[in-house]
């Protein structure tokens, strides 16, 4: 068997006396699209950063395309492309300006960065703002730049924090058959997102974490098997979905329905 | 559904309401608490002893004056010389909005209040904040103790007048307290368009060529020579009609309201007094008219009026057209300058302070030689005090995008040494510049000085560079670039690149000095270089560990830069 793309054993990242990832071991084969998801403060932004160099583990060992992150961290930085949850943007370049900065620090000659920007503006739809600056732009059209900026040097492996949000419709298709494109030739991507339904229709295998450790991990038909055999009485007719796979392994630890938790708030119009 | 309160049981919405003064309490809690758990940091603890060490500054410098003013008004009282009290009060005056206008090297910004626009805070709320929050910059305090010392002047001289110099002098604070947030007000939104900040620069360059060459015309040549019988008439002639013009002006009004009442002519007192009224009022109409529109949201940025909608291919062009990350950084803080007013406004204030304080040395008596010779080294040290704010907090500028360079393949030191390689050419650029003024001014200096200078520069520049490295990791903070605002967390980093500055200047001196006074400066020359060597050593040992040191301070380096308020 391959080498894992992306590999992690014991992941620990505490912030003071709070840990927010507690001991995570993980592998995500070469070409898979994984997706990551966790209720709010999981600690899936916690876990991408670490896996990015954004952050520092506390414990742990990291592995990407087979090298140690410790020790190898720029070779890893090379093949990687990050989209991060603070998007990492330069407000007051404009967008090719902004483009054709990141494919001179990923070591592109400058012909094949200004021949990258110009397609990637135009993929995006971001080719008819030339003079905007990126502060100005709308979130949507900051995130597709954010992606751009993220793949212009054909990396292997890809990570993405919330990549769909505040992007429309049409953009967000195009963006799913960019990265579906993407690994079926071999790229790596590992995902976080809300949106259930994308990760859903994208994801060929997942992971959840909930409190900072890993609660369930593999294929969707592993993970309706997993919770068909925790059922006791009667298993559902249809196939579960992804959401009520999700709310079935961490929805059990809130105090009640969502509608009961609404009652309470009784002053709202 | 039963019970839902559909509005906020505070209503009203004048500055005094009750919902304001709840707005005004819940501020003050939070800066109370933000003051409170910046203790919780070493950096913290910092910030707020270089808040003492500057307070302590100021009084200083306010101290003295502020007594010479009080005197001054007290013997002028005494003896009956209302234009002696006059020309203290434009003093007074011109020092503060002076001081008011070159706030963003001196720290008294205006405050930043966007931030409170998600809340129900009224247009007046919004103009009370804005001028609390102004008080505290050092040319408001420096003016009020200045104003006060006058008033106790004259008070003393005659306590009689106490109550009408009190409320003449208070509205003669407001005038200035209101001129001087407008006029940085509309500043900043100049400098916030590339054309009116292209309009702008070359207003000032214009009007500092303009200046260089009236003081030479006025003084007629270096040697000072008297003005001839026709020169002194006009000049007399020009001086009896300024005299007169300053009387309908604010300092002139509030001294002749206060005369008048000395006078007991109390309706030509009020008369002067509903002038200087007037005057305040149309100071704090324009600021009102400036902050309505930044009340409603204005986006200080340069936003194209209308959209574009040319190709992107026809748009872009490198400025410097070679690869590589040290081009790219190189490339990119360039723009970032030449897009922010601010940091341009900035580079630009040691021109004219070397322009201001380059008068001192101008004086006639047997010293003007000597301090002559010395004005080209003299003159650089405020090259470096422009840019001391890029060179100690080189990663300032990034915001959001300082994640860029963690999760980047370009080691972080390349990074440092494309931005040292800009700021090495902007001080290359300023440090010509004022070397043209001074020896337009001052004349060619000894070529053993102009030796020594460059020495100590070879010596000062990679020292700079190696403290200001350390500085931009280890006191980091995020600069705005499209307001003119005191940061957060600028005043450790302020102070402490100003000593380092000093320092340099320090041994300069120590250098320069004790082979000044034995007549071989050129002697100074090896010592320098030898010192260039030690600091060109230390650069590169800093530059060397850059990344091991971000790497540690990874979390709170990027917490600092992506701070939004």
């Amino acid at each position: 068997m391959d080498s894992p793309a992306i590999s992690f054993r014991d992941l620990t990242r505490c912030f003071g006396p709070f840990t927010a990832v507690d001991g995570i071991t993980l592998d995500v084969a070469a070409g898979q699209f994984f997706g990551f998801l966790g209720p709010n403060g999981a600690g899936k932004s916690t876990t991408i950063k670490m896996l990015t160099g954004l952050l520092a583990p506390t414990s742990g060992h990291i592995e990407l395309l087979g090298l140690d992150f410790a020790t190898h961290p720029l070779d890893i930085k090379r093949q990687i492309g990050v989209v991060p949850e603070g998007l990492a943007l330069f407000g007051r370049l404009t967008a090719s300006e902004y483009l054709r900065f990141v494919g001179r620090m990923y070591g592109l000659d400058l012909k094949t960065t200004n021949s990258r920007t110009e397609e990637l503006l135009d993929f995006m739809n971001l080719a008819n703002e030339p003079k905007k600056l990126v502060t100005d732009f709308s979130h949507g059209m900051q995130k597709k730049l954010a992606l751009a900026a993220a793949v212009i040097h054909g990396p292997r492996i890809l990570f993405l924090d919330e990549p769909f949000e505040g992007v429309d419709a049409i953009a967000a298709g195009t963006l799913k058959a960019m990265l579906q494109r993407m690994t079926e030739r071999g790229a790596t991507i590992f995902l976080t997102s809300h949106v259930l339904e994308i990760v859903e229709r994208l994801c060929s295998h997942v992971a959840i974490i909930h409190q900072g450790r890993l609660v369930a991990n593999g294929s969707l038909d592993e993970l309706r098997a997993g919770v068909a055999a925790s059922i006791s009485g009667p298993q559902p007719e249809e196939k579960l979905t992804l959401e009520e796979l999700f709310l079935r392994i961490v929805g059990g630890s809130g105090t009640g329905t969502p509608e009961e938790a609404v009652q309470e708030l009784s002053w709202l119009a | 559904m039963a019970g839902v309160e559909t509005a906020s049981p505070r209503a009203g919405w004048g500055f005094l309401s009750p919902l304001a003064r709840g707005q005004y309490a819940a501020i003050v809690w939070v800066q109370s608490r933000m003051f409170v758990n910046s203790f919780r940091t070493r950096r913290g603890a910092m910030e707020f002893g270089a808040h003492v060490l500057v307070f302590l500054i100021f009084a200083l410098i306010a101290g003295g004056p502020a007594f010479g003013l009080g005197f001054g008004a007290w013997v002028a009282m005494t003896h009956g010389r209302v234009l002696g009290i006059s020309v203290l009060l434009w003093v007074l005056f011109l020092a503060w909005q002076f001081f008011a206008a070159l706030a963003p090297a001196l720290g008294g910004q205006n405050p930043e209040l966007s931030h409170l626009l998600r809340y129900p805070v009224s247009f007046g709320s919004w103009i009370v904040l804005y001028l609390v929050y102004g008080i505290a910059a050092p040319s408001t305090l420096i003016g009020i103790i200045w104003a006060m010392a006058i008033g106790i002047g004259i008070s003393v001289a005659r306590p009689d007048l106490f109550l009408w110099t009190f409320f003449t002098l208070a509205l003669f604070v407001l005038f200035n307290l209101l001129l001087a947030r407008m006029i940085l007000a509309w500043i900043e939104r100049w400098l916030a368009q590339r054309r009116t900040r292209e309009i702008a620069t070359a207003v000032f360059l214009f009007l500092a060529l303009a200046a260089q060459a009236f003081n030479p015309v006025y003084r007629q040549n270096p040697h000072n020579r008297p003005f001839s019988n026709v020169q002194r008439k006009t000049a007399n002639h020009f001086a009896s009609r300024a005299l007169e013009a300053q009387k309908t002006l604010p300092p002139g009004l509030a001294i002749n309201s206060i005369n008048f009442r000395a006078q007991h002519h109390p309706l030509e007192a009020s008369e002067d007094l509903l002038w200087l009224g007037l005057y305040t009022l149309g100071a704090g109409a324009l600021l009102t008219w400036r902050l309505r529109s930044e009340s409603r949201g204005e986006n200080l940025s340069e936003a194209p009026r209308r959209s574009s909608r040319a190709r992107a291919k026809s748009q872009t062009r490198a400025w410097i057209d070679f690869s590589g990350p040290i081009a790219a950084v190189f490339e990119k803080d360039l723009r970032y300058l030449m897009r922010s007013g601010p940091m341009l406004y900035n580079l630009a204030a040691p021109l004219v302070m070397v322009f201001v304080f380059g008068g001192a040395f101008r004086g006639a008596g047997q010293f003007s030689s000597l301090r002559l010779q010395y004005a080209l080294p003299l003159g650089l040290v405020w090259a470096f005090f422009g840019l001391a704010r890029l060179i100690c907090n080189n990663l300032g500028m990034e915001g959001d995008g300082i994640q860029f360079y963690f999760i980047s393949p370009t080691p972080l030191r390349t990074v440092v040494l494309g931005k040292n390689f800009l700021h090495l050419i902007l001080f290359l650029l300023e440090a010509a510049l004022i070397s043209g003024l001074v020896v337009f001014r001052f004349g060619r200096p000894s070529l053993s000085i102009a030796a020594a200078t460059l020495a100590w520069l070879v010596f000062a520049v990679p020292a700079n560079f190696a403290i200001g490295n350390l500085l931009s990791i280890t006191m980091p903070y995020r600069i705005n670039m499209s307001r003119i605002r005191r940061e957060t967390g600028a005043l450790g980093n302020g102070l402490t690149s100003m000593l380092t500055q000093l320092g340099f200047v320090g041994v300069g001196a120590l250098v320069l000095v004790p082979c000044a006074i034995f007549g071989h400066i050129w002697l100074a020359v090896p010592i320098f270089l030898v010192l260039a060597a030690v600091a060109l050593f230390t650069y590169l040992r800093v530059l060397g560990s850059v990344d091991r040191m971000v790497q540690s301070r990874q979390e709170s380096l990027a917490l600092e830069i992506m701070k939004t308020t």
